[in-house]
């Protein structure tokens, strides 16, 4: 549609004529949150590389981002979610199969290596089995207006269900080329499986945060009235985003074949720990939304973390800690400075 | 004037969408009871039906009325989990250091409510989305089991260490019913008349439904929420209790086991309720149809690992089923 | 191009014969409307008159149930938004359905955001220098590119939405309230923008409240009352005054039946309570039995005064005392206590309770008293809401039904039982009966007479000033925070208060 107006300007004002004061307080408060976020990811990266002198090394940061790769695209997948969903998890966007997808295409993967298929057709099978979990989840939504919770709960459990019938509850080992490549190291001795975040990151980013599809994402989500004014496919983008979920399930499949050299069961596990992730990722965005980036950088962020407490020798059983006071502590400070603008 | 007679007597198939939407959730457990009644011979008998209320529903129920306090009040609690943990380890703990059982228990009891009104800090104190205040608290508990534990090793009982108290809260019965079935069957009661009779759910229920028309209407909505969640824990400290009773051992996080099953029965319980409200009954025949479903398809002999793809289907068939109807009525 | 030919300079809009009935009441009843291509056209009416719903059938968010619709000399069946808007009609909201944290850019493009060429990325840059360009040219606005919609003012939001629908080049603007929220200099702004995009060939349907506005900006003007439209009349043979008389029903003395109660104590006292940057230095009585109106133009500091003695907001100095103590509330449940009773404006956000039934709305705010030992009376709710019911005679299928099935009017009766069954003393009404039908008007009126007689003392916040006047004692007049100027409502025309809560007649009446 074109943009160009060809109505002529109207009035011309002199300068200074504009209007009440915009109060731009709001933005400070943002500003603070975002800015202490991240003061406070450099302070610990700083304090690791301090006590570890091996941690800032281009081979552990590279470890770091080849271990986090997985839930990495798993917690991209639930951010587009999140994103057409709007900020409330409970009625808004959920995908609860996320992880339970990932270990079900990841058997498909791991079997249809077994069987003599080649990696194209192994790695489409995989794929199209992500696909088909978000298509199901994108049907229940927006066909049949189940509550995303329920819709995406019910189909976890068919899902994680399918994954057992197909394993038999075993490992599932799996060999091919692909798998190989993944699981070697790139240039520089960093593990491929970091290049391929990387690139996965890039790309996601450039849809959801680059295009016109990615931008009304955020307008059905935030705001779905705003959205449906303007005239956006609301259900179009939110069944689009559990497809594209979907198929983060899947390639996160693939990798986690790759990790393990073969399916194993559990992939349930990553469930929380991934939705915990995705939503700390808004806080390294200046609007405070979801974003693919902030997304990473919280990925790299809980990385990091593991990372840094293994070199220590601290135990990681305190990961999940941390992960629960930082996720509370962004939240209070948001709420906190919220109440305070209003 | 024809318009108005026709909106006040609907039609027939109208009239009987709305029975089916009314009674929805009595009609997908009448349906699945006859159906695994017809396909297996052993199901309808009276030690499968015990079997079923023993092994497939007393827990979870608890844990479910659990979550459904937490939803009453237009919240959730991934934290129930958390409660059954907390609760489990401070009983194991205390009996294994040779503390009475009662006192072990209380103690378990305090763990859980402890669990909530952290949660209740968080959610009325400062006004975290309860989802997100939950799940902080899920992940806190976890790495704080793992610290009390080394590490996540077990706390077991010795067998020959089981006082006989602990024994009978796991494993008794009296008259024949099973005591974990009887405090089940009690908290089943209690909950449903504090949700319908007390003037505390009445207002929880309110909250759940319009939380802005309680602030306005001069009561203190907030501490509501607070006491909601306190109970949550409180109530799933008892499945704690009753969970380390009957294994004899407490499993660092083996509570999170219970979290999406009792957010579906709950859901289930509320969406396919006549009025769209959170319900203790609704709740309970929730759990009843993932304890029938579950057994049931065991006995069907079919592979276990298909069971839960037919749990799974089931209940997805019934949500959509409900959602759509409910649409066109 | 041939000159104008009858054809070219026929109706752009033209709604003839309307009936449109919600649950049975009747919103309007043969209303016609006639907008000339190219002319700004106004449309006034009291509230419930039935402009929104008129302008809800013209957006294609109604069907009517008689009468027909054309646009453009074409007659249409069925309308819906998105034909519409096709059909080049644009619709100015006072909610500004604009996503708060998109750029302004963004929020200007959303739906048909421009590409960077052979690519399919958003191109931002154009977004942005496009925005500014437009946002410059027509209003003289300068915004920084990265300023998000939440960090704008009020009208900054409202500038950016017209902008919205100039993008579409419209061939009719609807706006709808647009200066309530504005300043004069930006309604200026607003009806220089006007007038220009009428020359350049666009029709504009103005509706406000502000009659002087209307003299100002329009050609021609309808009045809707009552569901009809009374008369559409060209500017230049008419005045403000004379459209506020066609506005206001005649029968005033059947619509108002005043009760004349003979006030009794002071209830309610405020002394120079003052609340920073919303009122200041607000300092009234109110007695038992007497109703105390209080108007004045969003701003005025009328909604935020109310709030705080309801204890939603605080002040920062003054003194509200009720029956001789001090009474500052710090929350709802404090005033609740107080015996004051709010009956708040959105009506189905905060009054009522849509997914509960009658009974528990009735008994939502008194609960206590159907209470033992912690456990409910329900045959005592149950003579309450039938008692209730009776006495305000609340349309319902029964106690059970959900507060939803009600009509406006109906559910406002609620949300006035729910105080009654509390034993409330202060009543704060805010605009009571916005979208209440005509019957069920006089009916709440007649409430307020009867609580006034039991001696309650009753403060109404309305913008209906014949309203105000038909059912108050006494008339308060907010501007700008302040108490400008006080009526007594007998003694009194709503040109008056209207002129007073305006501004317009501030220094005339100072000087008298």
């Amino acid at each position: 549609m074109s943009v160009d107006i060809q109505l002529a300007p109207v009035i011309h004002f002199e300068p200074g004529v504009s209007t009440s004061k915009p109060s731009r307080s709001g933005n400070l408060a943002a500003s603070a949150l975002r800015a202490g976020s991240l003061v406070a990811f450099v302070a610990i990266l700083l304090v690791f590389s301090l006590t570890a002198p091996y941690f800032l090394s281009v081979g552990n940061i590279g470890n770091v981002l080849g271990q986090s790769a997985i839930s990495g695209v798993l917690a991209i997948g639930l951010t587009i979610v999140l994103i057409a969903g709007g900020s409330n998890v409970v009625t808004g966007g959920i995908d609860l199969s996320l992880a339970a997808n990932m270990g079900l295409s990841a058997a498909v993967y791991a079997t249809a290596a077994q069987l003599g298929y080649g990696d194209a057709t192994a790695v489409a099978a995989a794929l199209l089995t992500g696909l088909l979990i978000g298509a199901v989840n994108a049907i229940a939504v927006v066909v049949a207006g189940i509550v995303p919770l329920l819709a995406t709960l019910a189909v976890m459990n068919i899902v994680a269900g399918l994954e057992l019938v197909l394993t038999q509850n075993t490992v599932i080992p799996a060999s091919t080329p692909l798998l190989t490549a993944l699981s070697s190291s790139g240039p520089l001795g960093i593990p491929a499986l970091a290049y391929v975040l990387l690139v996965f990151t890039l790309i996601a980013a450039a849809i959801v945060q680059y295009t016109s599809a990615g931008l009304q994402l955020y307008a059905v989500g935030e705001f779905p009235d705003a959205a449906r004014a303007a005239g956006l496919p609301v259900r179009r983008l939110v069944a689009g985003a559990f497809i594209a979920s979907g198929l983060c399930g899947g390639f996160a499949g693939i990798l986690s074949v790759s990790n393990l050299s073969g399916s194993t069961t559990g992939s349930g596990e990553m469930l929380l720990p991934v939705v915990v992730t995705a939503l700390l990722g808004s806080v390294f965005s200046r609007r405070l939304v979801p974003t693919v980036i902030g997304t990473l950088l919280s990925t790299l962020f809980v990385g990091f973390l593991v990372n840094g407490f293994q070199l220590l020798n601290i135990s990681s059983v305190l990961v999940s800690g941390v992960q629960g006071l930082l996720i509370l502590l962004v939240v209070s400070a948001t709420t906190l400075l919220r109440r305070q603008e209003a | 004037m024809t318009l108005q007679t026709s909106a006040i007597e609907p039609s027939v198939p109208r009239a009987l969408i709305g029975v089916v939407v009314d009674n929805a959730l009595v009609l997908a457990l009448v349906t699945v009871f006859a159906i695994f009644s017809f396909a297996t011979p052993t199901f309808l008998t009276i030690a499968n039906l015990q079997s079923i209320l023993v092994n497939n529903f007393t827990l979870l129920a608890i844990a479910a009325i659990a979550m459904t306090f937490a939803v009453s009040v237009g919240g959730i609690d991934l934290s129930v989990g958390t409660a059954i943990d907390f609760a489990s380890f401070a009983f194991v703990s205390l009996v294994l250091a040779g503390q009475p059982v009662a006192v072990a228990a209380l103690a378990g009891l305090g763990a859980g409510a402890a669990v909530g009104a952290f949660n209740a800090v968080l959610i009325s104190g400062i006004g975290i989305s309860p989802f997100l205040a939950t799940l902080g608290t899920l992940f806190i508990g976890r790495s704080i089991q793992q610290l009390l534990t080394n590490g996540g090793n077990p706390v077991y009982l010795p067998p020959s260490g089981v006082p006989e108290a602990f024994r009978f809260l796991g494993r008794g019965a009296i008259g024949g019913i099973p005591v974990p079935l009887i405090i089940a069957a009690i908290i089943i009661v209690g909950a449903t008349v504090v949700l319908t009779r007390a003037r505390f759910g009445r207002v929880a229920l309110a909250i759940g439904i319009q939380p802005s028309v309680v602030r306005y209407s001069g009561i203190a909505a907030r501490a509501h929420v607070a006491v909601a969640f306190i109970l949550a824990g409180l109530i799933a400290a008892v499945a704690g209790l009753i969970l380390s009773a009957t294994v004899t051992v407490y499993i660092p996080s083996s509570g999170s086991a219970f979290l999406l099953n009792a957010i579906g029965a709950t859901f289930i319980g509320t969406t396919l309720s006549r009025l769209g409200r959170p319900n203790i009954p609704g709740t309970v025949l929730g759990v009843l149809l993932l304890g029938i479903v579950a057994n049931g398809l065991l006995l069907t002999g079919l592979n276990f690992y298909w069971q839960q793809v037919g749990t799974g289907l089931l209940i997805f068939a019934v949500l959509a089923l409900s959602f759509i109807t409910r649409r066109k009525a | 191009m041939s000159a104008a030919s009858p054809d070219e300079i026929g109706d752009a809009i033209h709604l003839d014969g309307i009936v449109k009935r919600f649950d049975g009441a009747l919103a309007l009843s043969r209303a016609s409307l006639r907008v000339r291509r190219g002319t700004v056209h106004g449309l006034v009416g009291q509230n419930g008159a039935g402009k929104s719903t008129l302008i809800k059938l013209l957006a294609g968010l109604h069907q009517p149930d008689e009468g027909r619709i054309e646009i453009d000399g074409q007659a249409y069946d069925k309308l819906t938004p998105h034909r519409v808007e096709e059909l080049g009609i644009h619709f100015i909201h006072q909610d500004r359905l604009l996503v708060p944290t998109f750029t302004v850019g963004e929020a200007l493009f959303l739906g048909r955001e421009p590409r960077i060429a052979g690519t399919p990325f958003l191109d931002r840059r154009l977004m942005h220098r496009r925005s500014s360009e437009i946002l410059d040219d027509y209003f003289g606005v300068k915004l920084p590119n990265s300023a998000l919609i939440s960090e704008l003012s009020t009208a900054e939001k409202q500038i950016v939405q017209i902008t919205r629908a100039l993008l579409d080049q419209p061939k009719v603007l609807v706006f709808d309230e647009p200066t309530a929220a504005l300043v004069r200099r930006e309604a200026d702004i607003l009806f220089r923008l006007i007038r220009r995009l009428r020359d350049d060939g666009v029709t504009i349907i103005y509706i406000s409240h502000y009659l002087n506005e209307i003299e100002e900006l329009c050609d021609t003007v309808t009045v809707l009352r009552n569901g009809e439209d009374v008369a559409t009349l060209p500017l230049g043979e008419t005045s403000a005054a004379a459209i506020a008389r066609l506005m206001v029903a005649r029968d005033i003395a059947d619509l108002y039946p005043k009760r004349s109660v003979t006030p009794g104590k002071d209830i309610l006292t405020l002394d120079r309570l003052s609340a920073h940057g919303k009122y200041q230095d607000i300092s009234l009585t109110l007695r038992r039995g007497e109703v105390l109106g209080l108007t004045g133009l969003l701003g005025s500091g009328a909604k935020e005064l109310i709030r705080t003695l309801f204890g939603l907001e605080t002040a920062t100095s003054g003194q509200i005392t009720i029956g001789g103590k001090p009474a500052r509330s710090a929350s709802p449940a404090q005033a609740v206590d107080r015996h004051l009773a709010l009956v708040p404006e959105d009506r189905r956000g905060n009054g009522v309770a849509l997914d509960l039934s009658v009974t528990e709305n009735i008994t939502l705010s008194s609960l206590k008293r159907f209470t033992r030992l912690g456990f409910l009376d329900f045959s005592g709710e149950r003579r309450e809401a039938d008692d209730l019911i009776r006495r305000l005679e609340i349309k319902t299928s029964g106690r059970n039904a959900l507060v939803r099935t009600l009509s406006g009017g109906n559910q406002q009766k609620v949300a006035i039982a729910k105080w009654l069954s509390r034993h409330s003393e202060i009543y704060l009404l805010d605009e009571p009966t916005v979208g209440v039908d005509i019957g069920s008007k006089v009916e709440i009126y007649n409430l307020i007479g009867d609580l006034a007689a039991r001696g309650a003392g009753i403060i109404v916040l309305s913008s209906d000033l014949a309203e105000l006047i038909g059912i108050t004692d006494r008339i308060l007049v907010l501007f700008r925070g302040s108490v400008i100027s006080e009526f007594v409502s007998s003694q009194t025309s709503p040109d008056d208060v209207l002129a007073a809560s305006t501004g317009s007649s501030e220094v005339l009446r100072h000087v008298g």
